[in-house]
């Protein structure tokens, strides 16, 4: 009997042993001196093509560029641990919570020569949710809002005026039942669809209250049957004409409608600035506190704080970067866009980020299913 | 210490512990500690702030936490306390319901056809055959893939029904229940033709010609011979295809609509999206129990019916 | 009259449902030659997407990977499943075969998120205490070998009842040992069903998306990985592409295959008759 445990036991240590000798070369390899790699994890069409090829041309430093599509799975990896990746780019719902878990390492401020090229007063909204801009250094930022194709929204409403509140198009049954046929899409997260909804109702945008939540839900559900697409990545929907509605985000709205033109598209695709505002996110980078690349990590955020860079994310993806300097690089088109570079009234009215609690994400994940999976 | 009940055995008793224990310590360690690991994070509470879950041994107060609230809310509603009305339950029935009516498409699709290939010619089979495994051996994710792009609104089916005139705009086929039939009984096809051929080729003709002998009609002599005699084909093909399609995930997030949650994606939302491990880890040991243990008694009974033709 | 009216319709019905299975291969090959983006009107034909693909490093990087996991699963997984096979067959009594018997059976019936899940919070627990193994290449394969143990057991349990034991009992009496009469006896008896057990796990290992998904690291995208991120964002014809690519390479495997093996038997018919008819004579 003890001799059969000792065979299981031993069988079991020389499986185990095996595969941890092939571990332990390359962790002493990587001790002295940092792998000439990076890991990064994303959100998707958040990087001009050829940025990453550049960066690693310059440095010889391979980048792993992964993608994530909602701030719910970067926070399952974080929460599990030892995600492997050095570079993270966090939403502001969900950062700050994540800082005071100690998921991330304060940054070097010594390796990073282009900080100054921030807007201060950028960094000072961050700062709320990462108090002395320690942590995150913000990637790019924009807001939720309605987005639609024009075009065929004016065609589908007919005699309809367009609604004073224009988050009616997507939360009122009398315009929505109008747009079913040309296409509603939502992001398929809750995180992004509750705040709007309970800011039209008129509550607190970012509250952890499930009651709150439930009336949020009960408000979405008259609308539910006219809903057809959910998705985090609605930029082909909208850009190929499946959705003429859209509760998206303010920059991919932006690159659908340069790639429906490029489609050859005549349609007019824009992100709309809500009279009673949207709900503004930052999306910042951050080092894993188990990174094992921090100085390969540092490298890059000092090459995307370069003024040509930013602005090269901002002339192609459509996303401001809170970068100051980058402002003078820019094409007049992308700056001049008031849905991109929004002016300090419109700025005003919006919905700055809140934090969500373990609860309070709960909640809402429950009420976004009932939502979902109800007619 | 335990004796070999056949008169040979194939290693002395030191091999026979290492070919035991090769296996078994495997098994152990990927399978049976993970389902602990899941035993017990389904006990505990869901974490306060970021951390996914409390430990179970409140070490200040040295009380076991036990919190049964993750099982019962899987089952009964929280907010009524009734009985099945929970998302997780309606979940499960409906992945029951499309599992079976994956399995009985398959069949009506592939009884005719393992028939008919069982009497074609013997030559043509082992062809006729690996025709219908070289879809199985391509990629399953890619042909899934295919079905969006045939069955798109601006796809190739749409295009064809309004170019026939049948249709005035695109009907939208995509991420309904319709798509999501349509791309599980394509998948499963192969795994219920295979044991319905298997049987049918075994059919023995003689008994058909006697029965044509005796006066049936050949759809009599269908129904009444041949049928029967392939039984054991049709509950194996119908396993085969029920049992995995439960637990389906790739195929309804392709291909389904957010009406059409079945419970592999209630699962995965559940973790990643609700980041509620311990709840997630109880729906997860749920469905264990659900399938296993029911699959455990039928295979008890089905053993236990064999046994006595073997004395 | 009615019996030929069954034939036509079973003929016909076979025709119709080979049509229903290769629809969509069909269909990815001939657009994979569009010209245009469009996947409903064919344009005109162009080699575009190919040379798409041959600049999309994921997909090349993701065929690599998901080939080296395949194969490492697929040795694996036939190597333990021989093992719980011959345990399962040959075993009839000892500790724990009841529990042996559920383990190895379970992830057959298990949903795939489910196993992918156990692991992923096992892995998570392993990492926390002894500070390894990164999730990566390695937990793939572990996540694989699971299931794919499981299938080339059941692969291999089927050949093993079938085998005539008399012939290892007689190599056995003529004083081979039992460790000579496994290798040399047994093991070429069931050779087919092993190399059989490796294809099905390799397959299954190849094709693997969910448990793929819970347990892969950064920079580790597996094919089907790379082509679920790529399918929720929409049609994208280099998909396409790869799979003519991957369709042509299966299809050509799977026929060289069936044709040796249809020679093989050919040649033992053959063989078998001769020895009859020398017999005989």
């Amino acid at each position: 009997m003890s001799k059969y445990v000792l065979s299981v036991a031993l069988a079991a240590l020389a499986l185990a042993a095996c595969g941890k000798k092939e571990e332990a070369p390359a962790a002493a390899a990587s001790a002295p001196a940092e792998e000439k790699v990076l890991n990064i994890y994303n959100w998707p069409d958040y990087i001009p093509e050829g940025m990453i090829a550049a960066f690693e041309k310059e440095t010889g430093i391979k980048v792993n560029y992964d993608t994530f599509e909602t701030n719910e799975a970067l926070n399952a990896k974080l929460v599990a641990g030892n995600t492997g990746y050095d570079i993270v780019v966090p939403g502001t719902a969900f950062s700050p919570a994540q800082v005071e878990a100690g998921f991330f390492q304060p940054m070097d401020r010594a390796k990073l020569k282009n900080y100054g090229n921030l807007d201060s007063d950028i960094m000072a909204g961050l700062s709320k949710a990462d108090p002395g801009n320690k942590y995150l250094v913000p990637w790019a930022w924009g807001f939720t809002t309605v987005g639609i194709n024009r075009t065929k929204v004016e065609k589908a409403l007919g005699k309809t005026a367009m609604p004073e509140n224009v988050w009616d198009l997507v939360f009122k049954p009398e315009y929505t039942a109008k747009l079913k046929s040309c296409g509603i899409a939502y992001l398929d997260s809750p995180t992004e669809i509750i705040p709007p909804a309970l800011h039209y109702i008129g509550k607190d945008a970012y509250s952890n209250d499930p009651a709150d939540h439930k009336a949020a839900v009960d408000m979405l559900a008259k609308v539910r049957k006219d809903i057809r697409i959910f998705s985090s990545t609605m930029i082909d929907d909208v850009a190929g004409g499946k959705a003429c509605a859209v509760v998206g985000w303010s920059g991919d709205i932006n690159i659908a409608a340069t790639r429906a033109k490029d489609n050859g598209s005549k349609d007019v695709i824009e992100a709309l600035l809500p009279s009673t505002g949207a709900m503004i996110f930052f999306d910042s980078m951050a080092i894993a506190k188990d990174a094992k690349h921090p100085g390969n990590a540092h490298a890059f955020i000092d090459f995307y704080l370069r003024a040509e860079n930013a602005a090269q994310v901002s002339n192609e993806m459509s996303y401001p970067t809170g970068n100051k300097a980058a402002l003078a690089k820019m094409k007049p088109e992308v700056s001049g866009n008031k849905t991109i570079f929004i002016e300090p009234a419109v700025a005003a009215k919006m919905v700055p980020p809140g934090k969500f609690t373990n609860e309070g994400r709960e909640s809402m994940a429950s009420a976004f299913t009932t939502f979902k999976k109800g007619k | 210490m335990s004796t070999e009940s056949t008169t040979h055995s194939a290693l002395p008793t030191p091999g026979r512990r290492f070919v035991i224990s090769v296996p078994m310590a495997w098994l152990l360690f990927f399978f049976m500690l993970p389902f602990l690991v899941l035993l017990y994070i389904s006990f505990v509470d869901m974490g306060t702030d970021i951390h996914p879950f409390k430990p179970l041994w409140d070490a200040k107060a040295g009380v076991l936490r036990l919190k049964y609230d993750n099982y019962s809310s899987i089952f009964a509603s929280t907010e009524t306390g009734i009985w099945g009305q929970t998302i997780y339950v309606e979940a499960y029935l409906r992945s029951l319901a499309y599992a079976f009516c994956t399995a009985v498409l398959c069949l009506i699709l592939g009884y005719p056809f393992a028939y008919a290939i069982a009497r074609s010619s013997p030559a043509a089979r082992p062809a006729l055959l690996m025709m219908v495994m070289l879809p199985f051996w391509t990629s399953f994710l890619l042909r899934v893939y295919a079905w969006k792009g045939i069955l798109a609104d601006q796809g190739v089916l749409n295009r064809l029904l309004l170019g026939l005139g049948l249709i005035s705009e695109p009907v939208q086929m995509l991420y309904t229940n319709v798509s999501m039939l349509v791309g599980m009984t394509y998948v499963y096809l192969p795994f219920m033709v295979l044991p319905l051929y298997a049987t049918l080729s075994k059919l023995d003709l003689r008994l058909l010609e006697a029965a044509y002998d005796l006066g049936a009609s050949p759809f009599k002599a269908f129904w009444l011979v041949t049928v029967p005699l392939s039984k054991a084909g049709i509950v194996a093909g119908f396993m085969l295809v029920f049992i995995p399609a439960v637990g389906e995930f790739v195929i309804p997030s392709l291909l389904g609509g957010p009406e059409n949650i079945m419970v592999g994606r209630v699962v995965w939302d559940e973790m990643f999206t609700s980041n509620n491990w311990p709840r997630a880890s109880a729906l997860a040991v749920s469905m264990i129990a659900l399938i296993v243990v029911p699959l455990a008694l039928y295979y008890r009974s089905a053993a236990q019916s064999a046994e006595p033709a073997k004395h | 009259m009615q019996r030929i009216l069954q034939n036509y319709f079973g003929r016909v019905w076979m025709v119709l449902v080979f049509l229903f299975l290769y629809l969509p291969l069909l269909f990815m090959v001939v657009f994979s030659f569009n010209s245009s983006r469009q996947d409903a009107v064919f344009t005109g034909f162009s080699w575009r997407w190919y040379e798409a693909l041959g600049r999309d490093t994921k997909i090349v990087e993701g065929f690599w990977l998901s080939l080296q996991i395949a194969l490492a699963t697929g040795i694996l997984s036939a190597v333990l499943g021989t093992f719980a096979a011959f345990v399962l067959v040959r075993y009839q009594r000892f500790i724990g075969r009841t529990l042996f018997s559920g383990m190895v059976n379970a992830p057959l019936v298990m949903p795939e998120v489910v196993i992918g899940l156990s692991l992923l919070l096992l892995m998570v627990g392993i990492q926390h205490v002894f500070g390894w193994p990164e999730r990566g290449l390695l937990t793939i394969i572990l996540g694989h070998t699971l299931l794919g143990m499981a299938y080339a057991m059941v692969v291999v349990q089927s050949r093993l009842l079938e085998v005539d034991r008399s012939v290892e009992e007689a190599a056995m009496d003529l004083g081979a040992k039992p460790v000579q009469v496994f290798f040399l006896v047994t093991l070429p008896n069931i050779a087919q069903a092993i190399v059989a057990a490796f294809l099905l796990s390799f397959t299954l290992s190849f094709d693997d998306v969910v448990i793929s998904e819970f347990l892969s690291g950064p920079g580790v995208n597996t094919l089907p990985q790379v082509i679920f991120g790529y399918a929720r964002r929409g049609i994208n014809p280099t998909i396409y592409a790869a799979a003519t690519i991957l369709i042509a390479i299966i299809s050509t495997a799977v026929v060289v295959y069936s044709v040796w093996v249809a020679r093989q038997s050919r040649r033992l018919a053959r063989e078998a008759q001769l020895a009859l008819a020398e017999a005989q004579g």
